[in-house]
């Protein structure tokens, strides 16, 4: 009898045993909640006022890579100076005692090419010396005429990859294609008139590219640990004996571009990227409705391109949204990191109206109302393309002039009837 | 001293459900409305379809059968629900367990009981989801919308009861009534390009109510028993907001019990409730139950406790839907 109680209380147990499984499908209007969720989609046409541009965030010299082009409308030159070994050297490397450099037999350059147009054809850089005075304020005109100092013959990019082995025996050129990370790396050979020691100048050398090919040309060149790369190959005086020697590999003590004509000057319109690189402010009028009583599903910032962006097709780039830390105006800094920030891709040529959804940058203003409401348009890879875009601003006609389409939800009315 | 005893007992029941009022924990039909009622029987009066229910002291419904409780006496209640919603032909199977009862009576002085416990007032837990579309920027959107509530509305009962006479006993009860839900309102978007909006708010009741009972002994083995309750109004807060402000019903009830013998009893009950002051698209209601039992029952532990088990089966039918629920009970009785 004992066991069948027990049984039966357990039966009991197992057959109330907390479960829940409450979710079923509707069916409205008669078995629905009284309210739902009430979406409503607005474009604030008015709302983004006092917009301006500026341009300089970005140098030439402090961009991550130097830029040859040659477009209609702008010549852009990569410029670099590598800072010599010195005047003397050490004659064996296990030996302190040094000699005096006294000329160059050669020298090796390596480049970095990180982006190029593949479908470009005569793609044709020309090595140029330029003097060792260069620096962050030379102008294009400070290094013009580059045709006077060529100091190698042209180098045909498309010659060069197609010699077996990507090797040019005549020239002692080479090439290496790195298709994991899109690169091309040219070891090319100076002889001793293109490489020249000076002594007076303790063998300090600069130099400029040109370029040009059958089609709009445009390049970078790394800097850095991918920038040019200069290995001397000289004759020390030992004894009165000149030994040939190999000095070590010397990276550039300066790089930059130098372009023609220079950028053009930031006008009422909003323009974004280029060289030195432009930002551009917009500061918008977040609606209270909005922000104090809604919950933002999707916000898209609408531009109009005021011209095309010009430049070669391998020169489209990504246009970034940042919310700004507090409105400083051209100083003010922005927030970088990946929450406050949204893309879009800008085509060369295109015309289109440009749509950014920015959902998560209005979100973060309607949780923070002490955030200034100001947003900065700038290019991902600031100063490393020529290529820029100007949008109409706000005091451009209603139909061009900078719009936010704001999809929102108004609050449910929890509790009421 | 075991006393082994079968209890057997025969139901007829009705419960004159119209919107918004149908009875029994958790339903469908009482997602649109305030919620769905709370039933105040133990389960040993639900068992028989609540036909015993104004005579049974163990229940919240009325409060002068408390009058004849002999010792201290608490009793709680489980209830769980295995239904089955089917919305234009699609049936969805639902599961839910429910702690509705709490109840503890006993005698403070020679002609005085007090009662103190609480029940389900309202059962305002649900899920639903819905799926559709609209047209945004130009395109038409699809989503799903999942809005759900999650919580009751307890009845707080401190209830008094005396014997009169042999004949007459008398009871009177105030009730607060407090609880809270959960609410959440969710659309996804089929396009992630529209992010999922997800809202909640956690929503508070309270109201008050007072209720009275009368138990007269006709002739021996023949008892009368009758009813009344007035609740004033629901108020929900949203955030010491108030949303809403509901007229709740008022009440009126009575039931005829017969008990030949000490092991036979048949009884009836029936009760009005104006759901209709709760606004547009309620209906007063009409309930009315009959029953037999057989037998006294099984207890433990030399009769001070006993164990409640029983079995329920609801239909509810209205356009578009139908439910079918089987509901396990279970309660258990403590005389200390």
């Amino acid at each position: 009898m004992r066991w069948r109680r027990l049984a039966l209380i357990g039966a009991a147990l197992l057959a109330t045993a907390c479960v829940e499984e409450l979710a079923a499908p509707g069916a409205c209007p008669d078995y629905c909640p009284s309210n739902q969720l009430t979406i409503v989609d607005t474009v604030l046409g008015n709302n983004i006022s006092r917009d301006s541009a500026f341009r300089g965030y970005v140098l030439p010299n402090q961009s991550a890579v130097m830029l040859a082009a040659n477009l209609p409308g702008v010549d852009g030159r990569p410029i670099f100076r590598k800072n010599g070994p010195g005047s003397r050297s050490r004659i064996n490397p296990n030996d302190t005692t040094t000699g005096a450099i006294r000329s160059s037999d050669s020298a090796r350059l390596q480049l970095y090419i990180i982006r190029r147009d593949s479908a470009a054809t005569n793609l044709t850089l020309r090595f140029f010396r330029l003097p060792k005075t260069i620096d962050s304020t030379t102008t294009f005109a400070d290094v013009n005429p580059f045709t006077d100092s060529l100091v190698r013959r042209p180098l045909n990019i498309d010659t060069l990859l197609a010699q077996p082995n990507r090797k040019d025996t005549v020239t002692g050129d080479s090439a290496v294609v790195d298709t994991i990370n899109h690169r091309l790396v040219l070891s090319l050979k100076f002889d001793s008139t293109a490489a020249r020691y000076i002594a007076a100048d303790s063998g300090s050398v600069a130099y400029g590219i040109r370029i040009s090919a059958d089609s709009l040309a445009s390049i970078a060149i790394g800097k850095g640990t991918l920038g040019p790369t200069l290995t001397w190959y000289i004759r020390l005086d030992s004894s009165n004996v000149r030994v040939p020697r190999t000095l070590g590999t010397f990276s550039a003590a300066f790089a930059s571009t130098v372009r023609n004509p220079e950028a053009p000057p930031i006008d009422s319109t909003l323009a974004v990227g280029g060289v030195p690189s432009a930002r551009s402010l917009l500061r918008v009028a977040f609606p209270k409705f909005i922000r104090d009583s809604s919950q933002i599903i999707r916000a898209t910032l609408i531009l109009v391109p005021a011209v095309p962006a010009r430049g070669a097709l391998i020169d489209s780039f990504t246009v970034e949204v940042h919310t700004v830390l507090v409105d400083l105006g051209a100083k003010s800094p922005i927030a970088v990191d990946a929450t406050r920030t949204d893309t879009t891709m800008i085509h060369i040529g295109a015309t289109d109206t440009v749509r950014i959804e920015v959902t998560n940058l209005l979100q973060f203003w309607a949780a923070d109302s002490t955030q200034p409401t100001s947003l900065v348009l700038r290019a991902r890879d600031e100063a490393q393309s020529f290529a820029e875009v100007r949008f109409y601003p706000s005091i451009a006609a209603a139909l061009e002039r900078p719009k936010l389409e704001v999809t929102f939800v108004r609050r449910f009315p929890f509790g009421a009837r | 001293m075991r006393r082994i005893a079968w209890l057997v007992t025969i139901v007829c029941a009705a419960q004159a459900a119209k919107w918004g009022t149908a009875a029994a924990q958790d339903s469908q039909f009482g997602v649109r409305g305030l919620g769905t009622p709370g039933r105040y029987e133990s389960v040993r009066a639900r068992s028989t379809g609540g036909a015993f229910t104004p005579f049974d002291p163990l229940s919240p419904l009325t409060e002068a059968p408390l009058a004849d409780l002999a010792a201290l006496t608490a009793t709680a209640m489980e209830g769980t629900s295995y239904r089955q919603a089917d919305v234009g032909g699609t049936t969805t199977s639902l599961r839910s367990t429910r702690f509705p009862l709490l109840n503890v009576a006993g005698r403070v002085a020679p002609r005085l009981a007090v009662a103190a416990g609480f029940t389900t007032y309202l059962d305002k837990s649900w899920d639903v989801q819905l799926r559709d579309s609209s047209q945004l920027r130009g395109a038409l959107e699809r989503y799903t919308d999942e809005l759900t509530s999650d919580g009751s509305v307890a009845d707080l009962r401190l209830a008094a009861a005396s014997r009169l006479t042999r004949r007459i006993a008398i009871g009177a009860g105030i009730h607060l009534l407090s609880g809270s839900t959960r609410q959440t309102a969710e659309r996804r978007f089929d396009d992630t390009t529209f992010h999922t909006v997800q809202q909640l708010a956690e929503v508070r009741y309270s109201g008050f109510g007072v209720s009275g009972s009368i138990l007269i002994g006709i002739a021996p083995g023949l008892s009368l028993s009758g009813w009344a309750r007035s609740d004033n109004r629901l108020r929900a807060k949203v955030a010491d907001t108030t949303s809403a402000l509901t007229d709740l019903p008022r009440g009126v009830g009575g039931g005829v019990l017969l008990a030949p013998s000490p092991s036979v009893k048949i009884g009836g009950s029936v009760a009005w409730r104006s759901w209709s002051r709760a606004g547009p698209g309620a209906f007063d209601t009409w309930s009315w139950a009959g029953g037999a039992e057989f037998g006294t029952g099984r207890t433990f532990a030399q009769g001070r406790a006993s164990m409640d088990v029983g079995i329920e089966r609801l239909e509810r039918r209205g356009t578009g839907l139908t439910e079918r629920v089987w509901t396990v009970l279970l309660g258990i009785t403590v005389r200390p």
